[in-house]
């Protein structure tokens, strides 16, 4: 309770969380109570604290790494408050609407950063950004947000594309397709081969599927259609959206059926052996598969479907943003420039051992066939998307993951189905 | 007789509150100055930390709130809204059919246990602790183990493999037919041993006087269990309701770790819809809205079997 808000507002506002436990279900009340209590900061202007997610060991350690080297600059100093992802999550509007919040936190750039932004929540660093001409225009207009001014700070980012096992591809003969049809045929092989072709992996991580619907939608609709749809500029039960699940009605015989039923870590687990043909999937799930498999990964761009779309990938890029009501704004930018640093970068990516590729132009990506290869694709795309929640909000993602899920198990309602997601998307976004 | 005071005297239910209030006021010509203290001091601590934001959770169902931005009074809009949402009624019916299963069959199951290891025997101290054990562990715990036997290709499946009934196997938790009944089963295993414990100490309470004078009246062992045992244990069975009808509201945490209340909202319980309208889609109002028709649901059964019981004894 070290940052408990004297301040009407809030103060009301943790009663009646915990009043929605006392209301409802005693079990709730811990939770809710645990949101009246901030992280554990020192005040003053002396050291910026780091809010992180990255909770995974190799990045845990990286990020330790990069603040310790930051402290012996001599710019300021600064500590790093690691905590599990999904209570950073749940938790990060009650840090940012604290008194005496955090300086800095890890999260992701685009349309969750712009709406804590509308807010006047974030801090101003458009002169960070001054710094940072080398960095693409993309990356900037990703970091700015309605009122044009930069509030976000990238570091890092990574793809999304369909992995699969060298060796098993050999195996089944089969080569990577390029084409929807390819696809297809890719597909009709192993499956007659006995193999369930699409690995995916639903229980406990539902918003897997949605990276199906995302690149669907960017390979028929277009980016631009997809970005709208998830401001809510476009509806969901467009014929448009329905011509992407349609699409996808095609290839549902060959989705692995127990993969409804695992979350994705054991989807990969399918994967590496030789369980399931291939898996959608972000680079974050090689943190789980074992030293001598990632040698014999590789994967393959999202089928081209209409050529004349330009290619979009999904390229969710993570970073950092400050608090508005940071008490030592000079030391946090001091802090994102570092981060925003070729040298920071290199040393982030190297000693966190995941597949992730800096986002500075000169920054060394780890020196693997499978990561310059997932470099050149997303320097070969004509736009980026970061991912379903990222583009929209996480309030729009369990809308996602029920229409999806219940998509999967029953194709032919996409009509319903589609409705029903254009109401509850309304819902979140009249809030 | 004392079954009312037991209710009274079990610490965290809403009735304790409920019964306590109407006997002290009875009792009370002259007050202790120690007495006003005991009662006022967890009063007020009681005000600020349940009581208060109660009436704030009402409060804010009459808003539209997102956490954030000051809450914005919408009047009753959260309750139409409720009306007509088919998740809500979805996850009402759910909770009618938790509260059904769970509550009955650990009624029966719960009781036939104790009936079965009340009998001072050699070895049934192993069973009754066999059968607390689940009560022991964290239902989250609970859930990670239901959740290895539920996998695919994992021990229920292997099992009905070798039993020959393959074709019953499903992914038990992502089938929406299935999801419900399968967080049901390991919240029941653990609700059993619980309610058996209570129903031990109230079958050890009843006078085995007037189990004698029943055999000696001839009535045989249905006889005495329905008109011995049953009414003896009328202060039990209070507790008993008390808990299940609060626990199975309350069943957040199994659900929630096993199912999350998927899949597309099949397993959904009051609870767990408003767990994620309040912190998913950050609709504190709505979900404010719905932790009110929770209470008002615990508070009508409770209520209902209180005024029940205050009727007979009066």
């Amino acid at each position: 309770m070290t940052d408990f808000d004297p301040g009407r507002r809030r103060f009301l506002g943790h009663l009646g969380l915990a009043g929605l436990g006392a209301l409802g279900a005693g079990s709730l009340l811990s939770a809710c109570a645990s949101s009246a209590s901030g992280p554990a900061k020192s005040g003053g202007s002396g050291a910026v604290t780091i809010q992180s997610n990255l909770s995974s060991p190799q990045a845990k350690t990286a990020i330790e790494k990069l603040v310790e080297n930051f402290n012996k600059l001599g710019k300021g100093t600064a500590s790093v408050n690691t905590i599990a992802s999904e209570t950073f999550r749940t938790q990060l509007p009650t840090y940012l609407t604290s008194a005496n919040p955090p300086d800095l936190y890890t999260w992701y750039a685009g349309s969750v950063a712009n709406d804590y932004a509308s807010k006047g929540l974030l801090l101003d660093v458009s002169d960070v950004w001054q710094g940072l001409g080398e960095y693409p225009q993309s990356l900037k207009t990703l970091s700015t947000d309605a009122g044009g001014k930069q509030v976000f700070v990238p570091m890092t980012n990574y793809w999304w594309g369909f992995f699969y096992r060298k060796s098993n591809f050999a195996k089944w003969g089969v080569q990577e397709p390029k084409t929807w049809a390819d696809f297809l045929a890719v597909c009709e092989t192993l499956k007659s081969k006995g193999v369930p072709p699409i690995g995916i992996g639903l229980g406990d991580t539902p918003w897997v599927a949605s990276a199906w619907f995302d690149y669907l939608n960017i390979r028929i609709n277009g980016a631009p259609f997809h970005r709208e749809l998830l401001a809510g500029k476009q509806r969901f039960d467009d014929p448009k959206v329905k011509a992407v699940l349609t699409r996808w009605r095609e290839v549902l015989p060959y989705f692995d059926p127990k993969g409804k039923a695992y979350p994705f870590q054991e989807a990969t687990t399918a994967l590496l052996a030789g369980k399931t043909g291939m898996f959608l999937i972000g680079t974050f799930f090689a943190d789980a598969a074992p030293k001598d498999a990632l040698g014999d990964l590789d994967f393959f761009r999202f089928p081209i479907i209409d050529p004349a779309v330009p290619v979009a990938e999904e390229a969710p890029t993570d970073g950092f943003f400050a608090s508005a009501k940071s008490a030592n704004p000079a030391g946090t930018k001091e802090l994102l420039k570092y981060f925003a640093s070729v040298e920071a970068q290199e040393e982030y990516v190297k000693s966190s051992s995941g597949i992730v590729l800096p986002v500075h132009p000169k920054a060394k990506a780890a020196d693997s066939p499978l990561v310059t290869k997932g470099k050149a694709m997303l320097e070969s795309a004509a736009e980026l998307t970061q991912f379903f929640n990222r583009d929209s909000s996480d309030a729009l993602q369990p809308t996602a993951d029920t229409a999806l899920t219940k998509f999967m198990d029953k194709p032919d309602q996409i009509d319903a189905i589609l409705r029903e997601w254009q109401a509850s998307a309304e819902k979140v976004f009249k809030g | 007789m004392t079954d009312v005071s037991t209710i009274a005297e079990t610490p965290g239910t809403t009735a304790s509150t409920v019964a306590g209030a109407p006997r002290r006021r009875r009792r009370s010509n002259r007050l202790s100055p120690l007495l006003v203290a005991f009662v006022l001091v967890p009063f007020a601590v009681e005000s600020i930390w349940v009581f208060w934001p109660a009436l704030q959770g009402f409060w804010f169902s009459l808003t539209r709130w997102d956490g954030q931005t000051p809450p914005e009074f919408i009047g009753v809009n959260n309750y139409v809204e409720l009306a007509g949402d088919a998740t809500f009624r979805g996850a009402l019916l759910n909770t009618v059919i938790w509260l059904v299963l769970f509550g009955g069959l650990s009624v029966v199951g719960g009781f036939g246990m104790a009936l079965l290891l009340q009998k001072e025997r050699r070895g049934v101290g192993f069973y009754r602790a066999a059968l607390f054990t689940p009560v022991v562990f964290s239902l989250v715990v609970t859930a990670l183990v239901w959740r290895v036997f539920y996998q695919p290709d994992g021990l229920a499946d292997q099992i009905l493999r070798t039993i020959g009934l393959e074709h019953l196997i499903r992914p038990w938790l992502a089938d929406p037919q299935t999801a419900l009944y399968a967080v049901i089963l390991p919240a029941l295993w653990r609700q059993i041993g619980y309610v058996m414990v209570l129903f031990l100490a109230g079958l050890k309470a009843i006078d085995p006087a007037l189990h004698e004078a029943a055999r000696m009246d001839g009535a045989n062992g249905w006889q005495r269990l329905w008109y011995v045992t049953v009414p003896q244990l009328k202060g039990v069975n209070a507790v008993v309701l008390s808990v299940i009808v609060i626990d199975s509201l309350r069943s957040f945490d199994i659900v929630w770790s096993l199912t999350k209340g998927g899949p597309y909202h099949s397993s959904e319980l009051l609870s767990t819809y408003m767990y994620s309208a309040a912190f998913q889609s950050l609709r504190l109002g709505y979900a404010s809205a719905i932790a009110v028709v929770i209470f008002v649901l615990a508070l009508a059964v409770i209520l209902g079997y209180l005024v029940r019981a205050f009727r007979e004894e009066a």
